[in-house]
Formats: structure tokens, C-alpha cells, sequence
């Protein structure tokens, strides 16, 4: 499947050579999963983590179709290195529950990944009593700054992590993120021999 | 999302709700009501990030957190503490509130009575189940009801009892209400949890048991490293975890205890008949719950004495929620073989500190969901139905107008 630039080169929006009935729109990573979200594409190249954060009950509005093999980051729940007794998400719960008492707030988490933190520390670990400080950028700076306690971020190489004295839980890993094709579910996709080319197209390529 | 065609949902005030405050009346309470817009803050601490989900959230211009008022207990609270009104106070409330549901309405009315400050702890939550009882019975004459009873005080004295490592017992007391949560930390509990990790000076230092080293020697990383040894956990509260759990990592929960735990988790009995089987367990189990089974055991008596038909009460020993100001008695009341709640309530002895109460003031109350009560009554036969269209009319532009009045008068005392 050979793409081409509709009009200049700059253009935003492309097509598929020999396949003139799918329009390609270029679109920023997190545009894309709201797009796929709404219905207004029906495919989507972007990484999980965006879906995921973006869409309430994911699966059932999306499918992943392929895990592209780039674009490799993980979502982790980070704490201050010094915090020798915290290793594990049970340790963190155990520091939640007593943060109150001791310091007169909640523990503060600061993230950009609202959706994920609640999923993963209400529902998986059973931990509630906690605030989201949301940070849109150097969210590994936060606790070092004193504008949150820990946080959940995405990271590659854990290096930026590293260089700021943060180590990731031992059982920390929210989600393990790539780029993915991501198709919305739609009822008219069924049996439409287009939709299923496109899959098995990506998939062999990826073979 | 919406859907094209959503219906509008109906939100006309239930009709029995002038009866209903009739009877708040009847039952001594004082009206109060509170603005729907409210802080979102309060909801945020007290429940946690979870409720962000299903609140309705705007912001002010000054970027101040807003939310639609999810519930009465916090907003008649503050009230409370703002208007520095003395106690004891029993405070009732009608009105709507708004969630974001899965299923059901996302406005809908909610009624109910905070009991603040009344020191008689058994009288005062042995009133709060017979008035939720009372109430239920005169909207729903006929309907026979069941009411679930649990008790964290109870739990609290077991885990206690049971010589648990303070560590252990704050683990399962916050998991109280929340079984699978208990269930998967008594697995983890029976098998010891090594401590691994730490660096071999670390090791030596709390081998030797000088905590001030150890403490000046996190402190001295945290200031080498850029971090503030005050603005979060400080060094002090670091070392003395890290040596709490160096304890308790050598102790595995042994398997007596165990069964014990697990033994009174799984008591379900008729409420009449819990102080006995909670003494029996006392004294074959060889734990010691003295305090807590005697506060049980008054209210079980308080409730007989306010002439409450025990028979519908059942006390089912894991019952409880696991948020941290519920501090004792917790009961839920549904149409006996159904599971919608149509009262639940509790008490919560620590909410008013956490809002800023300078004093401690005990709290017990229920909330009723006024659009499950209504239920029961959509099935009634039809006989019955005819009367209830009858007075429909009248009660409820009685209703409306008791709130125009009020909200007049609300409007005037303001200006």
C-alpha cells in the first residue's frame, strides 16, 4: 500500500495508490484516538496509551488490529528513589492510607494519564485515597519540586526517570504501549472486504 | 456520547415527597438544604480521584473546581461546621442530587438525616436504622423489607485482638467493606514478604539499629539529590517504615490466626442473635473483644428499646465501606430478596475533622434514593394505583410550591 501526498507535499491529507476510495488524514497522535473515538475515522495509527487514556471502555469502542513494533513506551508508576521502604504498589498503599494523618493532604500524583492512574489504583489495587495533580510536561520534575509525590508517566529507557531520582515500582507497569493500527468499531465495518484488506494487508507486512 | 434520540428523562419531585417531609418533621430533624453548585475538593479528599469520574465537574473563572452537589453528607456537614452551630444537631435533607451512572438517571432525589454530635453512640445509631426503617414502612406499607448490618469497630477489635502487627492491621482495616481486597491480602499476608533492594550500607545500618544515622544519612541523599526533606515523606517517616516493614516481613500470618480471620468474616446471622454468636466466637476463639462486643451488644439493645421488629436484621460481619471516616456502624435496607439499596447509611465519626470541625464531633446517618423507592410502588395493583393518581395532583403542587416559598425566602435572608 503505496501512500502519496494529496496536492503539495506538505498537505495533511493522502491517499492510498490504487485504492481511491480511503482518504488518509495526517493528524496529531492524540487527535487520533479522539477521532477514532467519535467514529469520525475508521482506522487510526496511535499509540495505545492515547487510546486508552482517551476512551472509556476502550475495547469495546475499539479494536486493536496490530501492534506496529515502534513508538515503544511504558506508562510506570514512579517514586522518589530515598523511598526505600516503597517498592511495590502494596507498599504505596500502605503510605496512601497513612498520608492523610501524617501530612494533613492527600498523596499527590501527577500525571497527564488520568484514566489509566484511576483504572490501575482503584480497580487493581484497590488504593482510593489519593489526588491527581495534572501535569502536561517534566512531569518526572514534579516530586522534586515538591508540586506532587509521585507520579505516573510514560518512559522508554527509564533514563529521564533515572536522572531525576525516581525508580519505577516493582509491579508498577500500567501499560505496556506501542503504535498500534486501531480500528473504531463500527456495525457497518461487517463484512466490508475493504476493512478486512486493510487488516490483513498491515498484518502481513508486519509478518 | 449521546444518542440522537435520548429520551428527557423525568425529574419531577417524587409525589410522596411532602409525606416524606412530614415524617422528617414528625421525627424532630431540622430542614436544611444546600446550594447544588458545590467545592469539588471536599468530594475529591473524602472519596477519592475514583468520584472525579462520576461527578459532574466545571471550573469557576478563577479556575476554582466546581461540581453538581453527588451527595448531602458533606455539603450539610460543611454547613454545619460553617455556620458554627452547636450539637448535638439532627439535620434532615430532600433534594436532588447528580451522578454520572451507568445505569439509571444522572439527576435524581436523594432524602435523608445527619445525626451530629449526640454522644449516646448506641442510641444515636440505633435511631438512625429505626427512623431509615420507619420512613421506608410509610412510603412503602406492606413492602417487607431487609436490612444488612455490619460494624468496622467489630473488626477493628478482631484484628487488634488477633496480636497483628500494627502495619497489618491498618492493611486490613482499610480493606474493610471491600472482600475481594481482604481476600487477596490475607493470601499475601500468610506468606512472608522479604524486603529486597537496599543497598549493603543501608542494610548495615538498619542491622545496627542506629536509626539517627540512618535518618541523617536519607536525609543527606534527599538534599545531594534536590529533593525537599519536608514538602513529602520526610526522612524520618521513610526509616521508620522501612524498619516497620523489615518487621514484618520476618512474620508470616500463621495459619490459626488465619482461619480466625476468615472464620469471622465469613458470620452472616439475624442481628437478634449476633451478640450471642459474636460472644461465642470471643471465647472460643480466646480473642479479646471485650469493648467492642459490649457497644454491640447496647446497640442491638438500643434497637430492641426504640421497638424495632429485629427480624428483618441480619448482621453480616464483612459488611462495611472501605473509605477512611466510616467508623462503625454500617446498614443498607432493600425489599427483602432484591438488591437495590433504597437506604443506606452509617456511622462516621471522623468525616467532621477531615473537614475542618475543630472539635470532634460523632456523626451517624442514611441517605434514601428516592427514584428506587418509587419502584416498589410502579408495581403495585391497580386498585392501589388509582388512589395513589388521586392524591398525585395535589401533593405535588403542594411540593412545588413549599419549594417556591422556600426558595423565596432563601433568596431574601441572601440579599
Amino acid at each position: 500500500m503505496k501512500i502519496a501526498a494529496v496536492g503539495n507535499e506538505r498537505s495533511y491529507r493522502g491517499r492510498v495508490e490504487g485504492m481511491d476510495d480511503i482518504e488518509i488524514a495526517f493528524l496529531s497522535a492524540s487527535e487520533i484516538s479522539r477521532e477514532i473515538g467519535n467514529g469520525g475515522v475508521d482506522f487510526g495509527v496511535t499509540g495505545e496509551d492515547l487510546v486508552r487514556e482517551g476512551l472509556a471502555d476502550a475495547d469495546a469502542r475499539v479494536e486493536f488490529c496490530a501492534r506496529l513494533g515502534f513508538g515503544h513506551a511504558d506508562v510506570v508508576v514512579a517514586v522518589p528513589e530515598i523511598w526505600l521502604d516503597v517498592d511495590t504498589m502494596a507498599d504505596l498503599g500502605d503510605v496512601a492510607s497513612d498520608f492523610r494523618a501524617r501530612h494533613g493532604r492527600r498523596l499527590a500524583i501527577a500525571t497527564k494519564y488520568w484514566r489509566l492512574t484511576q483504572q490501575f489504583f482503584s480497580a487493581q489495587h484497590g488504593i482510593q485515597l489519593y489526588r491527581i495533580v495534572e501535569s502536561l510536561g517534566a512531569t518526572e520534575g514534579a516530586p522534586a519540586s515538591g508540586s506532587a509525590d509521585i507520579i505516573v508517566d510514560i518512559t522508554s529507557t527509564g533514563s529521564t526517570l533515572k536522572a531525576n531520582h525516581l525508580k519505577i515500582l516493582s509491579d508498577g507497569i500500567i501499560l505496556k504501549s506501542q503504535a498500534c493500527l486501531v480500528r473504531a468499531r463500527k456495525p457497518e465495518h461487517e463484512g466490508d472486504l475493504r476493512v478486512a484488506e486493510i487488516i490483513a494487508r498491515v498484518r502481513g507486512a508486519l509478518a | 456520547m449521546f444518542r440522537k434520540h435520548d429520551p428527557m428523562p423525568l425529574i419531577n419531585l417524587p409525589t410522596f415527597a411532602t409525606d416524606m417531609l412530614a415524617d422528617f418533621e414528625k421525627l424532630g430533624t431540622l430542614r436544611v438544604d444546600t446550594p447544588v453548585i458545590q467545592p469539588a475538593e471536599p468530594f475529591l479528599d473524602m472519596a477519592g480521584e475514583d468520584l472525579r469520574r462520576r461527578i459532574f465537574m466545571t471550573e469557576s473563572e478563577t479556575g476554582k473546581s466546581l461540581c453538581l452537589r453527588p451527595e448531602f453528607t458533606i455539603p450539610v456537614c460543611l454547613r454545619h461546621i460553617e455556620t458554627a452551630t452547636g450539637t448535638p444537631r439532627r439535620y434532615a435533607y430532600l433534594g436532588e442530587v447528580f451522578r454520572q451512572r451507568r445505569e439509571g438517571a444522572n439527576e435524581f432525589y436523594q432524602a435523608g438525616i445527619e445525626d451530629l454530635g449526640e454522644t449516646d453512640v448506641a442510641g444515636a445509631d440505633a435511631r438512625a436504622v429505626s427512623d431509615a426503617i420507619a420512613i421506608l414502612r410509610n412510603r412503602l406499607p406492606g413492602v417487607s423489607l431487609s436490612v444488612t448490618l455490619g460494624d468496622q469497630a467489630v473488626f477493628e477489635a478482631v484484628v487488634a485482638a488477633c496480636g497483628l502487627p500494627i502495619g497489618w492491621q491498618k492493611r486490613l482495616i482499610h480493606a474493610f467493606g471491600n472482600i475481594a481486597q481482604i481476600d487477596a491480602l490475607l493470601t499475601r499476608l500468610a506468606t512472608p514478604q522479604p524486603v529486597t533492594g537496599l543497598t549493603a550500607d543501608i542494610e548495615v545500618l538498619l542491622a545496627s539499629g542506629d536509626d539517627d544515622t540512618l535518618i541523617a544519612h536519607l536525609d543527606e541523599t534527599m538534599e545531594l539529590t534536590g529533593y525537599s526533606t519536608n514538602a513529602s515523606r520526610s526522612p524520618k517517616e521513610i526509616a521508620a517504615r522501612l524498619k516497620e516493614k523489615r518487621a514484618l516481613a520476618r512474620t508470616a500470618l500463621d495459619g490459626r490466626t488465619l482461619d480466625l480471620l476468615r472464620e469471622f468474616l465469613s458470620l452472616s446471622v439475624p442481628l437478634a442473635d449476633a451478640p450471642k454468636v459474636l460472644f461465642r466466637f470471643a471465647e472460643t476463639s480466646g480473642l479479646k473483644l471485650d469493648g467492642a462486643l459490649s457497644r454491640f451488644d447496647a446497640r442491638v439493645a438500643a434497637l430492641g428499646n426504640a421497638g424495632v421488629d429485629l427480624s428483618p436484621l441480619t448482621y453480616r460481619a464483612a459488611f462495611g465501606r472501605p473509605l477512611d471516616y466510616y467508623t462503625g456502624l454500617v446498614f443498607e435496607v432493600t425489599v427483602a430478596g432484591e438488591t437495590a439499596v433504597l437506604a443506606g447509611g452509617g456511622r462516621f465519626d471522623r468525616l467532621m475533622t477531615l473537614l475542618g470541625a475543630t472539635t470532634h464531633i460523632p456523626a451517624v446517618g442514611f441517605a434514601l434514593w428516592l427514584d428506587r423507592i418509587e419502584k416498589p410502588l410502579q408495581g403495585r395493583p391497580p386498585d392501589d394505583h388509582h388512589h395513589r393518581a388521586a392524591l398525585q395532583g395535589t401533593d405535588e403542587g403542594r411540593c412545588l410550591r413549599d419549594f417556591r416559598t422556600r426558595r423565596h425566602e432563601d433568596r431574601r435572608r441572601r440579599q
